[in-house]
């Protein structure tokens, strides 16, 4: 078993990759491909069907702030525990589809408009 | 219909009857006879009736004892009292209040002498439709309760049938007390089914994880044998007793003579194990020394008491608590409660201290799921890390519950509830000017905490009108309608967001009670059915469990019981129409293969068709509500959930549900 500090190694990675992403303008994806594969290639299983994320299974993607190449390196070379999509199965072009749907997707309404959320657990 | 053939008089149930007592009647038939009797049996039991064979009818009871002239005490066919009354009297002074089973003919003596002679109370038989849904029971029932119920298991299959359930019960540490039975000596054995559910040694099958087991051959042996177990079965760490109740001990008379001379011994339970001062004081001096203090928890809190003792602790040290949540532990929004941060904390800490951790190791590092698992500490190497536990007291071999071997800097064996008053004692008397210090921590534990409730809003709101509906919007609605309630949770937080920590006040002990302990799927109905029952008895409680549809599926008959016995919850089946933890399993193995990653689907969706969840509650006499897909519907659904379950209803509504929290 080898011992290595995983969350810096990837920390490193996506940093290193955030900065090449700043030059590169993200590629036109079709956004209804993007929303079929996102379900069909189970990327809802963990993040949410609406890119919402959920605690323990994988973090929000909706609205991603991250520049493409990020966005495509997590596929490629997961930071931690998630599945690899190599391209073997997952092309630049279908990725790119399911980031310009997760560009898409309607803002989440600002929890402070919730009174049912912020009241939770108050008494 | 025709005429009946004579065979099929054969099975007729006096008939039947007779041919047994002919062929229990020491062999006075000839092997002739015998060997027909036999046939009769085998076909009773496995009917329907081969083709018809011409065959003499029956003799009456009468007609063979008048021709073979049968000892009198062979024609005694009544008596007044039987070894399974004094069984019973052995189980009341126990004060067991429930006893929950599946019927079987190994033990139907004591069935008949538990509900008769017994007065059906003390304990109160419970009808349940699996042995798995007994034991289950008992597992939630106990977590509330703080004390063991009882289960009844038929020999061999109703034991077979309780396995995972007893297992999920001997992980968690939870006291149960087990009887199953077996038929007497081989010659008073009927043959065939008797023989199937006889055994040898009927523990064998579930002795890797109970805590003890007998099977007493005399009434004596009976009685001393199911006290020793209740008070092992309660003993630091708890965990499932078996008793096997021979069947001809249960059914033979027992005379008045007899009975003189047996002496039920009384119940004396064992003081719990505490850690030894010198242990106590070496934790102290580096707890109080430390800059950086963390305490994990998990198996920890039995009662309130252990509770508020944590919170003793934690603010005598101004020490962060994070919870691994295998009980309720620790008040939800004390600004000590820092689960938000857990990791980070775990990082930075000089010292820790876990109290009965369940995974140390787990607690501690991380190990990556792919091809190549490596792992990392989480901790940092310097961290000093003290261990107060009863892990190392119940431990063997086969199953692997017991975790990665990790080894604490001060590894203190004993019973960390217990222990916490002294434990508290020796931190006070180390503290010495380290006061002002510890009051600056507390006061970045009371900043970092408003962040909190911030941050979950934020999650939360993500999804919030989605469909299938969000886990944080289940349970902002179901707050919307219980917060007026004395409610409580009966089921773990792992797959749907853990809201109930981040947003809800869980004070109470009785609020939370942990997870499976095993891990087998299953438990969250039949534990949800056995502390509603607990929860019942104390009066005026609003039982909550948020079950998988997986879960649900193992067990729907927990609706069928809790409407025949009056058992009042509210179980919102969290419905992902999949065994989603498993979808996620089969995605990854594609994913590392490269290939088929549309394919996860299969073998682990539950669709085609849609289980109609609210129906099957109601063919049970349930209430059912649902499907709920539509977020905008789940408060008036919930709402009415609630009064029905205030009417004293088990309740049951369907929501369907994104994947996971
Ligand atoms: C089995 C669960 C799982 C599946 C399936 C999955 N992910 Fe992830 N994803 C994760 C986890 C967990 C992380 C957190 C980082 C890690 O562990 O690698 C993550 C992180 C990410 C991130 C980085 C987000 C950030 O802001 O840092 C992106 C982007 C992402 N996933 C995209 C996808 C896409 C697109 C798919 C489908 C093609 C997908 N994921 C499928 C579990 C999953
Ligand atoms: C007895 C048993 N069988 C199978 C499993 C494997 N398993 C782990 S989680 C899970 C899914 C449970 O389904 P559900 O309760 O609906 O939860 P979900 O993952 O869908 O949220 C299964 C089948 C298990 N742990 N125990
Ligand atoms: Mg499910």
């Amino acid at each position: 078993m080898k011992i290595f500090a995983i969350t810096l190694l990837a920390g490193l990675s996506l940093c290193a990759n955030s900065a090449l992403a700043q030059q590169a303008a993200a590629p036109a994806g079709d956004i209804e491909n993007g929303k079929k594969h996102y379900t069909t290639d189970g990327c809802y299983q963990c993040h949410g069907t609406l890119g919402n994320g959920a605690a323990l299974t994988g973090p929000k993607l909706a609205n991603t702030e991250l520049p493409f190449d990020a966005f495509l390196m997590q596929l490629r070379h997961p930071a931690n525990d998630m599945p690899p999509y190599e391209a073997k199965i997952i092309s630049d072009k279908t990725v790119a589809d399911i980031y310009a749907y997760m560009k898409s997707l309607p803002k989440s309404p600002d929890a402070k408009s919730l009174p049912l959320l912020t009241g939770m657990g108050v008494k | 219909m025709g005429k009946k053939t004579s065979d099929q008089a054969g099975l007729d149930r006096r008939g039947f009857l007779t041919g047994v007592a002919v062929a229990g009647g020491a062999g006075l038939s000839g092997p002739a006879q015998a060997q027909s009797n036999q046939t009769r049996m085998a076909q009773a039991q496995t009917a329907p009736a081969p083709a018809a064979r011409p065959k003499a009818p029956l003799p009456t009871a009468a007609q063979t004892a008048a021709e073979n002239e049968t000892p009198a005490h062979v024609e005694a066919l009544t008596t007044e009292k039987t070894g399974s009354d004094f069984m019973v009297d052995v189980c009341k002074t126990l004060n067991i209040d429930f006893l929950a089973s599946c019927p079987g003919s190994t033990f139907r003596a004591l069935q008949e002498s538990f509900i008769n002679y017994g007065q059906n109370k003390k304990p109160e038989w419970l009808t349940c439709l699996h042995e798995e849904v007994s034991v289950g029971m008992a597992h939630g029932y106990a977590k509330v309760a703080g004390k063991p119920m009882a289960a009844m298991l038929h020999g061999t299959v109703g034991t077979q049938h309780a396995a995972m359930g007893i297992y999920n019960a001997y992980c968690d540490r939870v006291p149960m007390i087990l009887f199953t039975a077996s038929a007497g000596p081989v010659e008073d054995r009927r043959p065939g089914v008797e023989w199937m559910h006889s055994v040898q040694d009927g523990a064998a099958t579930v002795r890797d994880f109970i805590k003890w087991d007998d099977y007493p051959w005399s009434l004596q042996s009976f009685a001393e044998s199911t006290v020793r177990g209740y008070a092992l079965a309660c003993a630091e760490p708890p965990g499932p007793i078996l008793i096997t109740a021979d069947g001809k001990l249960q059914e033979s008379e027992l005379s008045k003579q007899e009975e003189a001379k047996l002496r039920i011994p009384k119940l004396t339970r064992g003081t719990q194990t505490v850690g030894d001062p010198a242990a106590l004081k070496e934790a102290a001096k580096m707890l109080v020394a430390a800059e950086n203090p963390v305490i994990l928890v998990d198996r920890y809190a039995r009662s309130q008491q252990g509770v508020d003792d944590l919170v003793r602790l934690a603010e005598l040290l101004q020490a962060p608590v994070v919870d691994k949540q295998s009980r309720m532990n620790f008040p939800s929004q004390h600004y000590l409660y820092q689960n938000a941060r857990g990791g980070v904390l775990v990082a930075q800490a000089d010292c820790i201290l876990s109290l009965e951790p369940v995974d140390l190791f787990g607690q501690l590092n991380r190990v990556r799921d792919q091809i190549e698992r490596t792992w990392r500490s989480t901790s940092k190497p310097t961290a000093k890390v003290i261990s107060l536990s009863t892990h190392d007291l119940l431990m063997k071999a086969n199953y692997q519950d017991f975790q990665r071997y990790s080894a604490a800097d001060l590894a203190i064996t004993a019973d960390a509830q217990a222990t916490m008053p002294y434990l508290i004692e020796a931190v006070e008397r180390e503290i010495g000017d380290r006061k002002s210090a510890f009051a600056a921590r507390g006061q970045k534990m009371r900043d970092a905490q408003k962040a909190f409730a911030a941050r979950a809003h934020a999650d939360g709101a993500l999804g919030w009108d989605s469909s299938p509906i969000s886990g944080a919007r289940m349970f902002a609605e179901l707050w919307n309608q219980v917060k007026n309630e004395d409610w409580a949770f009966m089921s773990p937080n792992n797959y749907s967001g853990n809201w109930q920590h981040r947003l809800w006040p869980i004070e109470k002990h009785y609020q939370f009670i942990g997870n499976s302990g095993g891990s087998g799927v299953g438990y969250e109905p039949v534990a949800a059915l056995g502390a509603a029952l607990a929860h019942r008895e104390v009066g005026g409680r609003l039982p909550i469990a948020i079950v998988g549809d997986g879960n649900f599926n193992m067990a729907p008959s927990v609706m069928w019981t809790a409407a025949h016995h009056k058992i009042p919850f509210l179980m919102i089946i969290q419905n992902n129409r999949a065994y989603h933890q498993e979808v996620m399993h089969i995605q990854r193995m594609a994913n590392r293969h490269n290939r088929g990653i549309e394919s996860g689907v299969i073998g682990t969706e539950i669709t085609n068709p849609n289980i109609d969840y609210a129906g099957l509650a109601r063919s049970y006499g349930a209430v059912g509500i649902g499907p709920i897909s539509d977020p905008k519907e789940l408060g008036e659904a919930i709402k009415k959930g609630v009064a029905a379950v205030k009417a004293g209803e088990p309740v049951l509504i369907d929501v369907i549900m994104q994947p996971r929290g």
